[in-house]
This record gives structure tokens, C-alpha cells and sequence, in this order.
């Protein structure tokens, strides 16, 4: 009797045949960039849309041509912090067109799209049991807009990530290898703990960990300028991976989240955001040489 | 999923399969053996119309029109009055085609924005060049 392997095809749907055609399309469309970073961290609230944000500045500095995806459908944060939150969606010669900051990094956000005061709910023939099909629905979002959106005029797209230690696994392996991954946490014995399992997922899948950021590492102190601890740090709380830099905490960066102006020269900490910049952009650059000398040996 | 005709040890084929959306979710698809013509009917029930449907996968055929949309948010779009409806300004069909190549569930936020664009300039047709003013205009 034939076995699965012995059947061409399902018979009819194609449904598997649709599955591959749509994941050939996102390969077409984000073919052009030259590297994918994904923020992410098991732990929520560490920040990882206002480094992602600090970093897409910082790159952009750098050189970079710098677009952030916010991948966070169910508390979509980047428009506001960008000060897009009312971006009109142009339809492209070749997809959507990214909304731009003044500066010119593309950020494309669900909250850019949808009101605050509106649900992310996905209309379901199954109402009740959305736990069984909610994330491959989100993925699938996912997949809509990387494929029809136009990455053209970007060489790197930073992906911020919904936080969770499940999510970052379901994300390195929807990516796999494309992408390259890096932590966020706060200095604290309990979020490093919990970013540490990020570390042991991750490390399950084929993508890459680049390393960590730690967010609201210490604050300046305004009277003496002197770095203070936030948080108490004991020996042994540091992660697996390779330490990226820290960002201490100022007031002036929350304030800015808020009113939309993070990006630009004048941001709080731009000094130890584009030391990480410049730590990202080298280690990015090692891999690519890696990747380039593996395709040759495979060829 | 496949289906095999234990008889003939021969692949099942699609038949016909009704509205994924119809009849509360519950999908029924015929398969029919090509060799002994035998058929049978697959009955699914919502959660697991849902779980296949959220793939963004067309049941029955690839090719076939969907009769269930894929916007993820219909309601939302409905509550916001932007639901597709006459608008009383043309798109050229290269314009059109542009539109239609976004995200479908980015495409009536999408028409709006453009189509107040063109309203408030007074235009009542929408081709590439309003296109490409509305992107200078909003700083793409």
C-alpha cells in the first residue's frame, strides 16, 4: 500500500503547495537585505521596542539604511514611539511603502494602522478556541506583510519582537537562519534568569544569538554625572552570550518613547547606544563573511 | 493531509468542498477514488476549519476565488466605515493593480488615506500619478 511520500500533492487544496508559494514570496521580497535582526526577549517590558528603536537610530549613523517591523500585532508600540502613529499606506510599485520617520528609518507598525481603542481580533469560525489557531493566524499576518511590503530601499530590517521565551523560538524558527538574534533584559537576577532560558531556546534553532543588550543598566546621576545601579547585580548574572553594551535609564528616553522623538542625534544615551551599534554591525559583518566563504564552499 | 483508496492503493482526488465560512465553520469536502470512483466526504468541525484556514490557505483549490476574506480585521475595518464601497473616484486599472498588490488587509486603510488624498486635491481619478504625489505628500 503507498505510503505519504508515494502521493504527489494533497489531492486537490494544495495546501502545502500554498504554504511554499507564499514562503518563496517572502524570500523574493526581503531577498535585498543585507542582514535581519530580530530583538527579543523571554521577558516582557525590558524594552525591546525602545532599544529597537535606539539601535535603528544608531545603525542608521552608522551608515545603515535601517527599516524596523513591529511584530508585537497584539501591543503594537513603534508608530507612537516613532511618531507615526496617523502614517498613511502607500501602495508601491513593488508593495506597501514603509512609513519613514523624519530621519528616514521605515517603520512599519499595526499601530500605525488601528486605533489604540481597537482590538487585534481576528474574525475565527471557531469563537472560544482561539488558543489553537491564534499564533499560526499571527504568523501568517506575518508572512502577508513581509512578502507585500516593499524592503527594497532598506539594507537591514530590525524585527521587534513580542516578548516570551515561546515566542522567541517560534520566531528563530520561522526564520531560521535569515535572521540573527538579540536579547534584551533588564539587570536584574530575575529577568536575566528568564532572558536565560531566550538563550537555551534559541539556541535549540538554527538562527543565530548575536548577544545581549542590557536595558536600564544604572542611571547618570545628575549631580555628579556618576553611573548608579538600578538594580542589584550579583557574580554569575551575566548571560551566555556575548554582552553587547548597556543603556541606562533617563527619564528623557521614556519621555521620548512618548512623544514619538527617540530617533535623531539628540536621543539620551546615544554614546552607549552606537558603542552597541558599532559591536552589531561587526559582529553582523563576521557572520556575513562566514556566510559568504560557507555558499562558496558549498558551490 | 492525503487520502488513499485502500482498494485501489490510489490517491483520492478533490471533489468539491463547500464555503469554509458557511454553516458555522463546518466544512465538508468530497474526495473520489479516479480509478473506482468511489467517494467520500471529509466533515470538519470549526476549530479545525479555523487551525487549517489560519494557514492563509485556500480550501478546495489554490486557484479558486476565496469566499471568505482574509482580512484579519473585518469588523474593525467595517466599524471604521472602510468597507470596500462606491467611493465616486476611478482607479486606472496600473493603479488598481498597485493596490492590489499590498497586504489584502492593509488595502481598504490603504484606499482610504489615498482616496481622501485625491479628495482633498479634487481630483476624481486615481492613477499612478496620484499615487506618487500622495507619496511625496505623506514623505515615503
Amino acid at each position: 500500500m503507498k505510503q505519504y511520500d508515494d502521493l504527489p500533492g494533497d489531492g486537490g487544496s494544495d495546501i502545502l503547495g500554498q504554504v511554499v508559494r507564499q514562503q518563496g514570496r517572502i524570500q523574493k521580497s526581503l531577498a535585498g537585505l543585507r542582514n535581519i535582526v530580530a530583538v527579543a526577549s523571554g521577558k516582557g517590558g525590558v524594552g525591546k521596542s525602545t532599544v529597537t528603536l535606539l539601535l535603528a537610530s544608531s545603525l542608521q549613523r552608522l551608515g545603515r539604511r535601517v527599516a524596523a517591523l513591529d511584530c508585537d500585532f497584539n501591543g503594537p508600540s513603534l508608530a507612537r514611539m516613532a511618531g507615526l502613529q496617523n502614517a498613511r499606506v502607500i501602495p508601491g510599485e513593488r508593495g506597501m511603502e514603509v512609513p519613514r520617520t523624519l530621519s528616514g528609518i521605515g517603520i512599519l507598525s499595526l499601530g500605525g494602522l488601528i486605533p489604540e481603542d481597537e482590538a487585534v481580533d481576528f474574525p475565527s469560525v471557531a469563537s472560544g478556541d482561539s488558543f489553537t489557531w491564534r499564533a499560526t493566524r499571527e504568523f501568517t499576518l506575518l508572512g502577508d506583510l513581509l512578502a507585500g511590503t516593499d524592503w527594497t530601499p532598506f539594507d537591514l530590517l530590525l524585527l521587534d519582537l513580542p516578548p516570551g521565551n515561546e515566542r522567541a523560538f517560534q520566531y528563530a524558527e520561522y526564520f531560521g537562519p535569515a535572521a540573527v538574534f538579540l536579547l534584551v533584559s533588564l539587570p536584574s537576577a530575575v529577568s536575566l534568569g528568564v532572558v536565560r532560558r531566550s538563550v537555551a531556546s534559541i539556541g535549540k534553532g538554527r538562527a543565530r544569538l548575536i548577544g545581549y543588550v542590557l536595558n536600564m543598566d544604572g542611571y547618570r546621576c545628575p549631580g555628579c554625572n556618576s553611573l548608579q545601579p538600578l538594580f542589584r547585580q550579583a557574580a554569575g548574572d551575566e548571560l551566555p552570550v556575548e554582552r553587547l553594551g548597556g543603556i541606562p535609564f533617563d527619564p528623557a528616553l521614556s519621555a521620548g518613547c512618548d512623544s514619538g522623538k527617540l530617533g535623531g542625534t539628540d536621543a539620551p544615551a546615544v554614546s552607549e547606544v552606537d558603542e552597541i551599534g558599532r559591536k552589531l554591525i561587526d559582529r553582523l559583518e563576521v557572520g556575513d563573511s562566514t556566510n559568504a566563504s560557507a555558499a562558496g564552499s558549498e558551490r | 493531509m492525503k487520502f488513499l483508496c485502500v482498494e485501489c492503493d490510489a490517491q483520492m482526488q478533490l471533489q468539491e468542498a463547500s464555503s469554509a465560512t458557511g454553516d458555522g465553520g463546518k466544512l465538508s469536502i468530497v474526495f473520489e477514488c479516479p480509478s473506482c470512483s468511489r467517494q467520500f466526504c471529509m466533515l470538519t468541525n470549526p476549530s479545525e476549519t479555523q487551525v487549517v484556514t489560519s494557514l492563509g490557505v485556500r480550501i478546495g483549490s489554490a486557484d479558486r476565488e476565496p469566499k471568505e476574506s482574509k482580512c484579519p480585521f473585518g469588523e474593525m475595518v467595517d466599524r471604521m466605515g472602510l468597507a470596500e464601497s462606491p467611493s465616486g473616484l476611478d482607479w486606472t486599472p496600473e493603479a488598481s493593480q498597485r493596490l492590489n498588490n499590498i497586504p489584502e488587509f492593509i488595502r481598504p486603510m490603504a484606499r482610504k488615506g489615498i482616496e481622501d488624498f485625491a479628495r482633498a486635491k479634487g481630483y476624481r481619478r486615481i492613477d499612478l500619478e496620484v499615487l506618487d504625489e500622495a507619496r511625496e505628500r505623506f514623505g515615503m
